[in-house]
């Protein structure tokens, strides 16, 4: 069995769609930086935020491909470029999170030297929590991740395009060691840029609670993206219910998964309820903030989960699509819900300033991720695994 | 209804489910499909009804929380109210952890019990094993020989294209989703 007389078909968007998508973004771009001018106490939160989202996704992607190496899954060959080709956003991502750097004195309380010198609690975190320390690490983590990233999926390529099992080898073994560093690197991450945003505040699980968040929204996306292509006619020989089914139960369990660790969070918070912790859940649960707070767990887990329940609703395209769309929804929720209560403290307002880096976000990411994709085959056809990933029939006799 | 069954033996995955299909589509009405492993797409090729084991194990998921919940409820708030750390008796979100674990509880062990139950196996029964090669590496496919119209030469030709190794005819089945097999003694 081979899948030698497989055609590599070669994924051509529109290049008025594209246009669009990038006009929109820069659109978002210009409507950004217009509000960092203008409104900075507010603007330079929700740039952060939609840089951490399209982070999220992009490392999500690779964080997706290192699971499928580590544990020689074969299955997912046939959408590998997908989240191969999600390492765009990862650059991106991280390029705006550089960019919101400059706002840091905007951003974090504990950037400015009086306070902490007047307060006991932080002045114990300043070994931590100081400037240079701070846009250090966040270079560190950055330059870690896209080290790692850039040689697991140029190997990863390469053994999709040459068949060479060396290449398969050398991504395996750089998949196993960033797993391990995305874990760590990414938990004091999401400490680094969300957690100290409340510099009194602390929570041991908020690595893990982010970790999750993030990995969900890279599953929707690339279940999304799988979806949009199969309906524009890319792949649909290839990609069948089975393939649907397996990225909507990783999309189940995770989002399960993040309930449980949201719940975790709280549980904790509650029971103890001591100023220091209580105080993150107090600001989040009252006024119009709680309406946040259900929409976030509702949108994250309780639609979701009930709509992904059944087998048969895995498998159901338009089905599965309004759940990828609600996650991802639901994802910009979580971060706003983690992100702008501190800037925002009164009651959560959403208008053009909230929303404007996020419409720069979004079309920006499928435009480069249309972009990678158009580059080469949309499916890795002399990977060694691809035969696992295909309906039986096409090797039939 | 009738008891006796064609079997045909095969020896790749791809060619028992292109083989189950075609005789479905033909027509014919499948016992039973012999596998050493689950076949991904066997149960749409033999046009298997969805199991409702699944409903069992949400309404028994369902009714275990409920029970607990309530159980919780009941103990800490009516029967012995006990103050702790000066939160209300109906604490909910200190509830939740043990309804978690008990819906997961029932949810698991019934769908088990109702499994065992549905397939009726239980302690001491005696094994069945008619084809011993569909625990290694053969793929035996169970056709109801319905009436004297049943044409075996024909089903032969049928499944030339699928490599059928072997056919063996009036076979007794010990088991299958069929109310008219017998039970096999020997």
């Amino acid at each position: 069995m081979n899948a030698e007389h497989l055609q590599s078909p070669r994924f051509t968007p529109s290049p008025q769609l594209m246009n669009n998508l990038r006009l929109l973004s820069i659109l978002g771009a210009v409507v950004t930086i217009i509000g960092i001018i203008f409104v900075p106490e507010r603007e330079w939160a929700s740039m952060l935020l939609a840089g951490i989202f399209l982070l999220g996704l992009g490392i999500a992607g690779v964080v997706f491909i290192a699971i499928q190496y580590v544990t020689n899954a074969g299955w997912s060959t046939v959408i590998r470029r997908i989240p191969e080709s999600m390492l765009s956003s990862l650059v991106a991502g991280a390029l705006i999170i550089l960019i919101a750097m400059a706002g840091i004195h905007h951003l974090y309380p504990w950037s400015d030297s009086s306070l902490m010198g007047s307060n006991p609690i932080l002045k114990a975190k300043e070994g931590w929590l100081n400037v240079p320390f701070f846009i250090g690490r966040t270079v560190a983590y950055i330059v870690i991740w896209l080290l790692l990233s850039t040689l697991i999926i140029k190997n990863s390529i390469r053994h999709g395009e040459e068949g060479e099992l060396r290449y398969r080898a050398k991504s395996k073994t750089a998949s196993a060691i960033f797993l391990v560093v995305f874990a760590l690197t990414f938990s004091l991450a999401s400490m680094d840029w969300i957690m100290s945003l409340e510099p009194h505040w602390y929570s041991t699980i908020f690595g893990v609670y982010n970790i999750i968040g993030a990995f969900v929204s890279g599953l929707t996306s690339i279940t999304l993206i799988a979806l949009i292509l199969k309906r524009k006619g890319y792949l649909t020989e290839y990609l069948t219910g089975e393939h649907f089914h397996n990225l909507g139960k990783l999309i189940f369990a995770f989002s399960t998964f993040w309930m449980y660790i949201w719940f975790s969070q709280y549980l904790l918070i509650w029971y103890s309820n001591i100023p220091e912790e209580v105080t993150y859940m107090v600001k989040r649960q009252h006024g119009s903030w709680l309406i946040f707070t259900i929409v976030n767990v509702l949108f994250n887990w309780v639609i979701p989960f009930f709509a992904l329940l059944p087998s048969w609703t895995k498998k159901h395209e338009g089905l599965l699509l309004r759940v990828c769309i609600i996650l991802l929804l639901g994802r910009w929720i979580d971060l706003f819900w983690m992100i702008l209560p501190p800037f925002l403290p009164d009651a959560p307002v959403v208008n053009i300033w909230e929303l404007a880096p996020m419409f720069c976000v979004i079309p920006g990411f499928f435009y480069l991720m249309f972009k990678s994709l158009a580059k080469r085959s949309i499916i890795p056809a002399k990977d060694t695994m691809l035969v696992e990933s295909l309906p039986l029939y096409h090797f039939h006799g | 209804m009738n008891n006796r069954y064609l079997l045909c033996a095969f020896e790749r995955e791809a060619d028992i489910l292109s083989a189950t299909r075609l005789a479905r589509e033909q027509g014919y009405k499948i016992a039973d499909v012999y596998t050493p492993y689950a076949v991904h797409g066997l149960d749409e090729a033999q046009g298997v009804k969805p199991s409702k084991l699944p409903w069992i194990t949400f309404a028994l998921g369902v009714s275990g929380a409920i029970a607990k919940l309530w159980y919780q409820l009941w103990t800490s708030a009516t029967s012995w109210p006990v103050n702790v750390g000066g939160k209300p008796l109906k604490s909910v979100p200190a509830f939740v952890p043990v309804t978690f674990e008990i819906m997961v509880l029932f949810a698991g062990i019934g769908t088990v019990l109702a499994f065992f139950v549905v397939s009726k196996l239980f302690p001491g029964k005696k094994k069945f094993v008619k084809f011993e090669r569909a625990t290694d590496n053969r793929f035996y496919l169970a056709l109801e020989e319905t009436d004297a119209a049943f044409d075996v030469a024909k089903i032969e030709r049928m499944f030339l294209p699928y490599h059928c190794v072997l056919t063996s005819e009036n076979v007794e089945l010990g088991y299958a989703g069929d109310r008219g097999a017998r039970e096999n003694r020997r």
